[in-house]
């Protein structure tokens, strides 16, 4: 549970780009936690929304690579309505799917779709659920 | 006489059209009767169900804006759609050729080289106006407040429904992003509740109202969603409600449809009956129980509108 | 031309402000260019200028160089101008013969390049030597002032102020809109960081207040209109008619007993009911009973008269009716205090739905031994003692988003309070705290919220509730702990929400009746954030309390005591000096149209029907200049910067 912090080039560059494609400004987060308090699904998840972006914060991309919260977000909005500083967590969560995705493995495709349920999946669900979790 | 309907764009979406079709044929049931002859675009595709959340997806803007842009060239200036999914990437994409220029500016670049047959004089146009977003988008719930009037639905109401004890379900897309997206505060909605009260049910107020039932993550992470989903039915029970309703095929799926996957994680679960909105408006007009669907959901809910096993009203 | 008809020696003084102007502009360039100017008879620069040295040097130099006018080049004039006038009248010289050139806040401090900024500071200089050149020397005008103040609102600020004024020998009306004074304080159970009983404290204070041979108390009265200029107001106070009368009732209670309409009692926020005919609180100042004509069914003979049958001294009085009273005085306090913001804002809390949830005021009067409960805490829907409560802070603060974006300030350390009371109340229930940040900035805050935690055992956890909603006679809580990262869900038998303070309702209202302004949040605004926190913008104006923002009751006091001395040092003044630099007519050009009537924000133009042009009270005219721009005729123009002088400036200014 130690690391280090040497602000280099590259963490830099990472927390740019998930401010600028979540369009969102991560410094502004103050670490209330409310997102985190409100999130229906953090008892499957290994971090919390608020420590997503914590770790964005601190430029930590390689933690996140694993992180399985990341894959949990339902872009239920909760935590974004609530948020004091008016941050859109799901945007976060979105942009650093997306950079971390060429570097993870694709984290739901296809194959993984049980046959019997086939059948009865709204399309809704099939088209949303490629678009939030696959390359 | 023949009474003149007015015409009216729909969206449907595809769910409807497949896996609940009782809600789409509700939707057509009552707003025949409601005095509406609806119109879907022509040629709509799937509206992408998910709204691109950064700034590098918006490709996922096109299919949305180019069913809105077809609604516009029909003449339309608004559309209403029931399925809460549909109805919130319309509107955010609608809302994003509006406020983000370069949004705008990049999704008409690229729907510029659409072809598509016209459908009047029957030639192929590929001159399609820049789309500017102003269609207006309406979910059904809205549409019935603000523009067909609640005196006027109970001025038409055949069934008594006060003995359904009902909770209204919004969900998560019907509320937010908070800001111009929901139909009502996300935190303190009441548009569900005024309209269960005016086709005649007794509502019951309940704490899980707005929280999310699990969504698309009942495919990528079931247990995760049959958690979330039980929490809702558990929370509408324990407030003393019979039944649920809401708006959304996605949540009818994971409120309804895998009740016995819900079963299977929490032993003490009971089963509770989710309808469409639109299937109580049916009911409540004098629609015919044939056109409801009610096959078609998982936990039987004929009871619950005073139907016995036989199909007869009790 | 100075006064024998000669062209002005003027002096250019430019100031380093240690490197705070020297970084960023060649001071010494400025310096020599200027010499070089027309008119200008000496320049020179100094690290200094506010300094002894500074200033000494200045009066050398006037009277070496037998200078008319000086120019010094430094901060802002709100800083210092003072300071260089009185170095120049030693030189025997008039206050209205220095200008300063601010080449701080306007060059050294807003540019990064050094050469252009160094290119501004010479021009605005050289603006100021063309305006100086015509100034004339202005005699103050004098007014008389009236040695009596207006304090409006009596909680605790308005209280001290009122007494603090009074104690110094003047007059003062103290202004209350409720049938009691005593604010939000008398409402506490007992206050931090001593833990004495607020009521304890504070009733002597009333009880002066009653006795005090120099104060005016008017409860039930409100501020209606407002004229007239600092030393000089005219104020008209409407008074609401209690249908009792004050010094007539014996406080005996037969009408109360009576009356058969019950509300909503607001001194306990409805924790309790009170009839329509009653009083506040025991220790209610003034000692009368008031009747309340929105909840009385009707006064006699329209429906009951139940009251004013069993009052044995014929205190009650249906016949009385609303007063205007028109009163002057020469000095104004606003002690109008704060709100809780509502519950309502917060859905999601439930605050609005269930019983058991409350704010931090209702928690106030379940703990407080004249409460609702007699002293025992119980909770509201059944009465029951809460084995486990739960405390929200920055509810509603703090969230830039939604609510509000400042800090309340108060409610970290009434929210330890609340859990430190609650466990002395219950020392087997459980205390959980959740909260952002703990602020605990006053003297002796620290170590009361430690005692807090140490000996009240309180958890305190480190998250942001995000909703509150109850399952059976549970109140379910969903919060998280950052600091071990979990989501925490917990029931609770209540819970309180320290909610935001907010600007008291109708401080708008009454903000434009008095003409003074307010911050973006309501607050009133003071005339300087550090160096003039009890003044309002406005002469004769002055703030104390709530009213001006979020603070704690040792702040309040403070603010008050600073208050009354202010108003105190206004009426020590023989005479008011007002600033000659106004907007008069010249009467040649005037053509009466009367459009600088309207323009004019402080009422100082009207026309003289009778010569048909338009005259000015030197007084109330604060030569702000709208009337200048606007009129047409060019017979309106502001002493020491007319038109002439303007254009003067601009083309210097133009000037490459
Ligand atoms: C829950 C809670 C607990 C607290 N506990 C503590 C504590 O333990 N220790 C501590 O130091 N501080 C405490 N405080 C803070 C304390 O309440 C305030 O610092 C103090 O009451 C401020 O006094 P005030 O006179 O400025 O305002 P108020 O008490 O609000 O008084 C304002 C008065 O002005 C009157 N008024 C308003 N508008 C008008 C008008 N237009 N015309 C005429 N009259 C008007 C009002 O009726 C009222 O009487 C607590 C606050 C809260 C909310
Ligand atoms: S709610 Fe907003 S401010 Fe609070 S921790 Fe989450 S993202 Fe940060
Ligand atoms: S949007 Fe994602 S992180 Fe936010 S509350 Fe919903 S699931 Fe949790
Ligand atoms: S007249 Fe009004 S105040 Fe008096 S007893 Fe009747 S209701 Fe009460
Ligand atoms: S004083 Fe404490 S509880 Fe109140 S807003 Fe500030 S940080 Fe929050």
């Amino acid at each position: 549970m130690r690391i280090k912090l040497k602000f280099e080039e590259n963490e830099k560059k990472f927390i740019d780009r998930v401010n600028e494609l979540s369009g969102e400004n991560i410094y502004s987060c103050y670490q209330c936690g409310c997102c985190s308090s409100g999130c229906p699904f953090v008892f499957e998840m290994d971090i919390l929304p608020n420590q997503i972006i914590r770790l964005v914060q601190m430029g930590r991309e390689e933690e996140l690579i694993g992180s399985k919260a990341l894959f949990l977000c339902a872009s239920c909005f909760t935590c974004q309505s609530r948020c004091p500083k008016g941050i859109n967590i799901a945007n976060v969560a979105e942009a650093v799917r997306h950079l971390i995705e060429p570097k993870g493995k694709d984290y739901f495709g296809p194959q993984e779709i049980p046959v019997e349920l086939a059948d009865e999946l709204p399309q809704q669900a099939l088209v949303a659920v490629y678009r939030k979790f696959s390359k | 006489m023949v009474n003149k309907k007015t015409k009216l764009h729909y969206y449907p979406g595809c769910t409807l059209k497949e896996k609940t079709t009782n809600l789409d044929n509700t939707t057509y049931a009552v707003m025949d009767l409601l005095g509406y002859e609806l119109i879907e675009p022509e040629n709509w595709t799937c509206c992408g169900a998910e709204f691109p959340l950064t700034e590098e997806k918006i490709v996922g803007l096109a299919a949305p804006v180019r069913i809105l842009r077809q609604v516009k060239l029909e003449g339309g200036n608004e559309v209403f759609t029931v399925c809460s999914f549909c109805f919130n990437v319309l509107k955010r994409a609608n809302e994003a050729m509006v406020t983000d220029p370069l949004k705008h500016k990049r999704i008409n670049a690229f729907l510029k080289d659409d072809i598509a047959i016209d459908r009047v004089t029957g030639e192929k146009t590929t001159d399609f106006p820049e789309y500017n977003g102003d269609v207006s988008v309406l979910h059904l719930l809205e549409f019935i407040r603000d523009e067909i009037g609640y005196e006027k639905i109970r001025s038409l109401l055949k069934r008594d429904l006060s003995k359904v004890k009902v909770v209204p379900y919004y969900g998560c897309r019907l509320l937010r992003p908070k800001g111009k997206i929901g139909i009502d505060e996300p935190d303190d909605p009441s548009i569900f509740e005024e309209f269960l009260e005016n086709i005649g049910c007794e509502v019951i107020d309940f704490p899980f109202k707005q929280e999310c039932c699990g969504s698309y993550l009942s495919l990528s992470m079931p247990d995760a969603a049959s958690e979330a989903s039980y929490n809702i039915l558990r929370s509408a029970e324990l407030n003393g409600a019979d039944v649920v309703a809401l708006s959304c095929p996605l949540c009818y799926y994971n409120l309804d449809r895998r009740q016995d996957r819900i079963k299977e994680k929490f032993p003490e679960f009971h089963e509770m009956p989710v309808f469409f909105f639109t299937q109580l408006l049916a009911w409540a007009l004098g629609v015919d129980e044939e056109v409801l669907g009610l096959d078609q959901h998982f936990c039987d809910p004929r009871s619950a509108i005073g139907i016995d096993k036989s199909g007869v009203e009790i | 031309m100075n006064s024998n008809g000669k062209k002005k020696r003027i002096g250019v003084f430019v100031c380093h402000c240690g490197v705070n102007i020297a970084a960023m502009v060649d001071v010494k360039r400025v310096a020599e260019e200027m010499e070089k100017y027309p008119g200008v008879a000496f320049s020179t620069d100094y690290i200094y200028m506010c300094s002894d040295p500074g200033q000494q040097l200045i009066l050398d130099k006037a009277i070496e160089e037998k200078l008319d006018a000086v120019i010094v080049a430094c901060c802002s004039p709100t800083l210092h101008e003072i300071t260089f006038q009185n170095a120049v009248k030693l030189a025997g010289l008039s206050a209205f013969q220095v200008e300063i050139a601010n080449i701080r806040e306007q060059v050294s401090w807003v540019h990064t390049d050094r050469e252009e900024a160094t290119l501004k500071a010479i021009r605005i200089v050289r603006s100021l030597v063309e305006k100086i050149r015509f100034n004339k020397n202005l005699e103050p005008i004098e007014v008389d002032v009236t040695r009596r103040a207006m304090v409006i609102g009596a909680g605790i600020s308005g209280i001290q102020a009122a007494l603090d004024i009074a104690d110094q020998g003047y007059e003062v009306l103290l202004v209350e809109k409720e049938a009691s004074i005593g604010g939000h304080m008398i409402q506490l159970s007992e206050t931090f960081p001593t833990l004495d009983c607020s009521q304890c404290i504070m009733t002597p204070k009333m009880v002066e207040i009653s006795r005090h041979p120099n104060i005016k108390l008017m409860t039930y009265h409100e501020v209606e209109s407002i004229s007239g200029f600092v030393g000089n107001f005219t104020v008209r106070i409407k008074k609401k008619p209690r249908y009792v009368d004050e010094v007539a009732c014996t406080m005996c209670g037969d009408c109360e007993e009576v009356c058969p309409e019950v509300v909503p009692d607001e001194f306990n926020l409805g924790l309790s009911y009170r009839k329509a005919i009653y009083l506040p609180f025991p220790q209610a100042i003034p000692g009368t009973y008031t009747l309340d004509i929105d909840s009385c069914l009707g006064l006699w003979p329209i429906r009951c008269s139940a009251c004013r049958d069993a009052c044995e001294v014929n205190a009650i009085d249906f016949d009385q009716k609303e007063e205007i009273i028109e009163e002057k005085v020469g000095a104004i306090t606003v002690c109008t205090g704060y709100d809780l913001y509502s519950m309502k804002s917060l859905g999601e809390f439930g605050g609005e739905k269930y019983e058991d949830v409350v704010d931090g005021l209702e928690f106030e009067r379940i703990l407080s031994a004249s409460g609702p409960t007699g002293g025992k805490v119980c909770r509201p829907s059944d009465g029951k003692v809460p084995k486990s409560i739960v405390f929200i802070q920055c509810c509603g603060s703090r969230d830039p988003e939604n609510h509000k974006s400042y800090c309340s300030r108060i409610c970290c350390m009434y929210t330890a309070k609340h859990a430190m009371l609650y466990k002395h109340h219950v020392p087997d229930g459980q205390a959980t705290v959740f909260y952002i940040d703990v602020r605990t900035g006053g003297k002796r805050f620290e170590e009361f919220y430690q005692r807090t935690v140490e000996e009240g055992e309180v958890l305190y956890l480190r998250g942001k509730v995000s909703k509150v909603y109850k399952e059976g006679d549970k109140i379910i809580v969903h919060g998280s702990d950052t600091l071990t990262g979990r989501k925490v869900e917990m029931e609770a038998d209540m819970v309180v929400l320290a909610m935001a303070m907010e600007k008291k309702e109708g401080t708008e209202e009454l903000l434009r009746k008095l003409n003074i302004s307010a911050d973006t949040d309501g607050w009133l605004a003071e005339a300087h954030p550090k160096l003039k926190p009890v003044e309002s913008i406005n002469a004769g104006f002055f703030l104390a309390g709530c009213a001006h923002g979020p603070k704690d009751i040792p702040d309040t006091v403070a603010q008050a005591s600073a208050a009354a001395a202010k108003v105190g040092a206004l009426f020590a003044k023989e005479k008011l000096q007002h600033d000659p630099a106004i907007v008069p007519v010249n009467e040649e050009l005037c053509s009466g149209c009367e459009i600088c009537v309207n323009v004019c924000p402080y009422d100082a133009r009207e026309l003289d029907s009778e010569k048909g042009i338009v005259i000015v009270n030197e007084v109330l005219c604060e030569g702000c200049g709208a009337c200048a721009a606007a009129c047409p005729s060019g017979a309106a123009q502001k002493r020491n910067q007319t038109d002439n002088q303007i254009f003067s400036m601009l083309s210097a200014i133009l000037k490459i």
